[in-house]
């Protein structure tokens, strides 16, 4: 390398800068489905479990007073104990849901019981205005969409009260949501309010209930099984759009980051094989001194692929530590999280670099043609 | 006893110029001779053959009992590793490697390096404050010494010396001749291109070339 100092820095330059970006490449690679998996539990609730034959054109957690169906009930206790007694999930949050259409002031509302302690859990995107409920046994206070609010005057700390036939409840709005959906225009109230809002054979009764699981979609789709096989007679299933959105996503990163690191290699490649063609140029006159000297070209390869080895390995070394800011770097912009250093990319991206700079030494082939006695008459 | 080098009707044609043309001549071991001839008479070409960098058109060149013309390129190869020492006109050291490194890459070249016996060759041609310095800190004379250094290290049945005092002041001439001197007195069989006929007079016989042909072989006294 001390030969050709220019060369061999303008080699190893293209060598740090491929291994930089294919270390932070391979470094979101595989950090992506955390990355991925997390970005989607912010989306919510992934796991329903309802009665088969309630479902509606929309669900239920998605109509408005004129879309709410009839719903099919179940009995809350042996779903929450099995839940309860689940292992093998990371429950970020579970709720059951109870939906009444009843009326304020008149006006028909969708009223919405549920935990209202897992409320946020299950929605870490909706924003409030005033403070979460934290007691799914506070049936004094309630969330309001903002359209509710809007609709009704209202804002944290009114009174409202709620009618259904002949039963009716006066709650205290605590905080009003920007859901950014359906739950704009409802009330939500802790579920046992709605159960008496509800006839009688309400009691202990739910629609369904919604689950937040942190997990990949494979580790989900394991655990709606297990569920759905310790809840026979009951429907528990994915909540498809999140999954399948999911999945794809993932797929289509992982191949986005595959052809990239592929293009990557091969222009580092390109790079030090233009360098190592001007260098087999230069060193003609050494090479041809070498080989009367009574080098084999294999030996005199040998030392000059020592140095594109040595070339490759420092470069990607260095790139790899570099690859570990740019890879923190785009996880804060693309994703808005941290991404962990993975040491694994370390060989990997070395283990590359080296293969590449190898590959690039391919013009030291020409090398064999040099005739030392012609080199040595100065031809 | 074989003569250690014996050429039968050596001829070498680059197109059409005839370089050699039917040379004859035989060194037993332990001389010292000297080539001599006007440019372009051959004599780069007889050594440069005898050394394995170059094929001849026909005839026999056997150094050591192996027929240079018979080797193929590996073959070649491996007969200038072992057999042949070169010291060139103008030096030819890698410019990148010390002095040391210079010595240790013909080691490399023909079995495994050995810091140690590179430092004592160098340390017998008297550079031994000089052997981590690049060829460029090193002055002419001394990087002649250091090509002879290499030259030995791997104990070569022949030294090829082409033009070796033809780069260097006076002062250093007498260095690389003493040099050369000590290296005959010590057994070594020396080939030596020379032009200039007081060089010639310190080797055992002297060889002329005239276009190709030798013009005579006298025997000569030192």
């Amino acid at each position: 390398m001390r030969g050709s100092r220019g060369r061999m820095a303008v080699a190893l330059i293209a060598v740090i800068s491929g291994a930089t970006v294919i270390s932070a490449l391979l470094g979101l690679e595989f950090d992506i489905e955390r990355q991925l998996t997390q970005q989607f539990r912010l989306l919510g609730a992934n796991v329903v479990i309802s009665q088969p034959g309630s479902a509606h054109a929309l669900p239920s957690w998605q109509a408005s007073a004129e879309t709410l169906g009839s719903p099919v009930l179940m009995d809350q206790a042996p779903v929450l104990a099995q839940i309860e007694r689940m292992p093998g999930a990371d429950v970020v949050a579970a709720a059951p849901f109870l939906y009444v259409v009843a009326h304020a002031e008149d006006t028909p509302v969708v009223v919405a019981g549920t935990w209202l302690d897992q409320t946020r859990g299950l929605n870490p995107t909706w924003k409030i205005t005033g403070h979460w409920v934290r007691s799914r046994d506070d049936e004094a206070d309630c969330l309001i969409g903002r359209r509710v609010a809007r609709q009704f005057s209202l804002a944290p700390g009114s009174s409202l009260e709620i009618d259904s036939l002949d039963r009716s409840a006066e709650v205290r709005v605590a905080g009003v949501i920007d859901a950014g959906g359906t739950e704009d225009s409802q009330i939500l109230v802790n579920l046992p309010v709605a159960q008496k809002l509800a006839k009688t054979s309400a009691a202990g009764q739910i629609e369904l209930v919604l689950m937040s699981i942190r997990g990949t979609s494979t580790a989900i789709g394991r655990y709606t099984e297990q569920l759905a096989a310790a809840l026979p007679g009951y429907s528990v299933r994915p909540i498809q759009v999140v999954s399948q959105a999911e999945g794809n996503l993932l797929d289509r990163t992982r191949l986005l980051i595959a052809l990239m690191v592929v293009l990557i290699l091969v222009l580092t490649a390109l790079c030090v094989l233009a360098t190592m063609a001007a260098l087999a140029m230069e060193r003609r006159k050494d090479v041809g001194l070498m080989k009367a000297l009574g080098g084999s070209i294999s030996r005199i390869v040998a030392l000059f692929l020592a140095e594109v080895g040595t070339l490759g390995a420092v470069g990607g070394l260095i790139g790899s530590i570099g690859g570990i800011g740019l890879a923190r770097w785009m996880g804060l912009r693309v994703f808005n999280a941290s991404i962990h250093a993975r040491w694994d990319v370390f060989p990997l991206t070395i283990a590359l670099m080296v293969g590449v700079a190898l590959a690039g030494a391919l013009p030291l082939r020409l090398l064999g043609k040099v005739k030392p006695a012609v080199i040595l008459r100065g031809e | 006893m074989a003569p250690l080098v014996e050429v039968e009707n050596l001829r070498k044609e680059f197109g059409n110029v005839r370089a050699l043309d039917g040379v004859s001549l035989r060194v037993e071991a332990g001389e010292w001779i000297a080539i001599m001839g006007p440019s372009g008479s051959g004599k780069t070409t007889l050594i440069n053959i005898l050394g394995g960098l170059d094929t001849p058109t026909s005839g026999s060149a056997i150094v050591d009992g192996t027929d240079v013309a018979r080797l193929d390129e590996a073959g070649l190869t491996r007969f200038r590793a072992e057999k042949i020492g070169f010291v060139f006109q103008q030096f030819y050291l890698v410019p990148y490697l010390t002095a040391l490194e210079n010595v240790m890459l013909a080691q490399y070249f023909h079995s495994t390096t050995d810091e140690r016996e590179a430092r004592a060759e160098l340390e017998r041609v008297g550079l031994t404050d000089r052997i981590d310095h690049l060829p460029g800190e090193l002055s002419g004379g001394e990087q002649q010494r250091v090509a002879v250094a290499r030259a030995l290290i791997n104990q070569p049945k022949l030294i090829l010396a082409d033009e070796p005092t033809g780069n260097l002041d006076e002062a250093n001439e007498q260095i690389v001749l003493r040099l050369l001197g000590e290296l005959h007195s010590e057994g070594h069989t020396i080939l030596m291109v020379t032009h200039a006929p007081e060089i010639g007079q310190l080797a055992d016989r002297r060889i002329d070339l005239a276009h190709g042909r030798l013009a005579r072989s006298p025997a000569a006294s030192r």
